[in-house]
């Protein structure tokens, strides 16, 4: 994989493990939570296919530090 | 419509950001907890947009507070009166999730490749049944030589699933002043577990922590 195609990886999987942060975790406030939205699903169906992915790749190991402005 | 970022402790100044919608955001109390709201026009529309907002304003907080229990974006509340009940029927939930989250952020780990060996089933089902538990065991070592020393780096772990599916997964609450030395933990883990791919991301506001959490002290 370049440096490109990786580093394009590493935005994807950070955008997908915010995304499911921000919607399916947190602390949960309200009791009518359910969000009628279709790009939900989709976020966990594109997860699984990159992971399946990123397990196809032989030869390549990361453990990319990703992530925010956080320290 | 009170769309909510968080429960938090100590909050100094609020961000100099807008919130969902580019509204101004607000402090509000409820008792002894303090939140992050902002007014929105009706049902949050779940838009990247929004999302990426409010995770952002959920950031900023972290800069600026010594707490973030971060709300899950979920429908907005209809008025004051409404999240004023939720907020209350939970406080003591709520408070108790600040104080595990105090002076912490989260890291996520996915390991994969606990793929099963295929085991030659042969005439004796004891063979059998001992080749799938050795088999079982091997894949056992392999997340507890990756999660055991990451999850004595941290003050609570969450949830550490089980590894359907050849994935491992696992959400660490470690200490700011740790955050290196997990980081070091990851890249001396990866080259040992040299079967295993693994995916670690953060730090990350401490969205899994909030309710939850198996401490580890």
């Amino acid at each position: 994989m370049s440096p490109p195609e990786q580093h394009a990886l590493q935005q994807q999987v950070t955008l997908l493990e915010l995304v499911d942060r921000v919607l399916n975790k947190g602390v949960v406030l309200s009791g009518d939570i359910v969000l009628s939205v279709a790009d939900v699903d989709l976020v966990y169906v594109g997860l699984r296919v990159l992971l399946s992915s990123v397990a196809s790749i032989e030869g390549e190991r990361r453990a990319p530090e990703l992530g925010s402005a956080l320290p | 419509m009170i769309h909510v970022y968080g429960v938090v402790d100590e909050l100094g100044e609020l961000p100099a950001i807008h919130g969902v919608e580019d509204a101004p955001l607000r402090r509000r109390r409820v008792g002894e907890l303090e939140l992050v709201v902002s007014e929105v026009a009706g049902d949050a529309e779940v838009t990247q947009d929004a999302v990426l907002r409010h995770a952002q304003v959920v950031e900023e907080l972290m800069a600026c507070s010594s707490a973030v229990l971060p709300a899950q974006f979920g429908r907005p509340f209809g008025g004051d009166d409404e999240l004023t009940a939720a907020v209350a029927a939970k406080s003591t939930e709520l408070a108790r999730g600040l104080s595990r989250v105090r002076g912490c952020v989260e890291f996520g780990l996915r390991a994969v490749g606990l793929v099963a060996t295929p085991v030659v089933h042969d005439s004796s089902g004891t063979g059998y049944m001992r080749a799938r538990l050795e088999d079982e065991r091997r894949r056992e070592q392999l997340v507890s030589a990756v999660h055991e020393p990451l999850a004595r780096l941290s003050r609570a772990t969450a949830p550490a699933s089980a590894s359907a599916g050849g994935v491992f997964e696992c959400v660490y609450l470690v200490p700011v002043a740790d955050v290196e030395a997990f980081r070091d933990a990851v890249s001396r883990v990866e080259p040992a577990s040299p079967e295993l791919t693994l995916v670690c991301t953060g730090p990350w506001p401490p969205y899994s922590f909030g309710t939850s959490g198996e401490d580890t002290a």
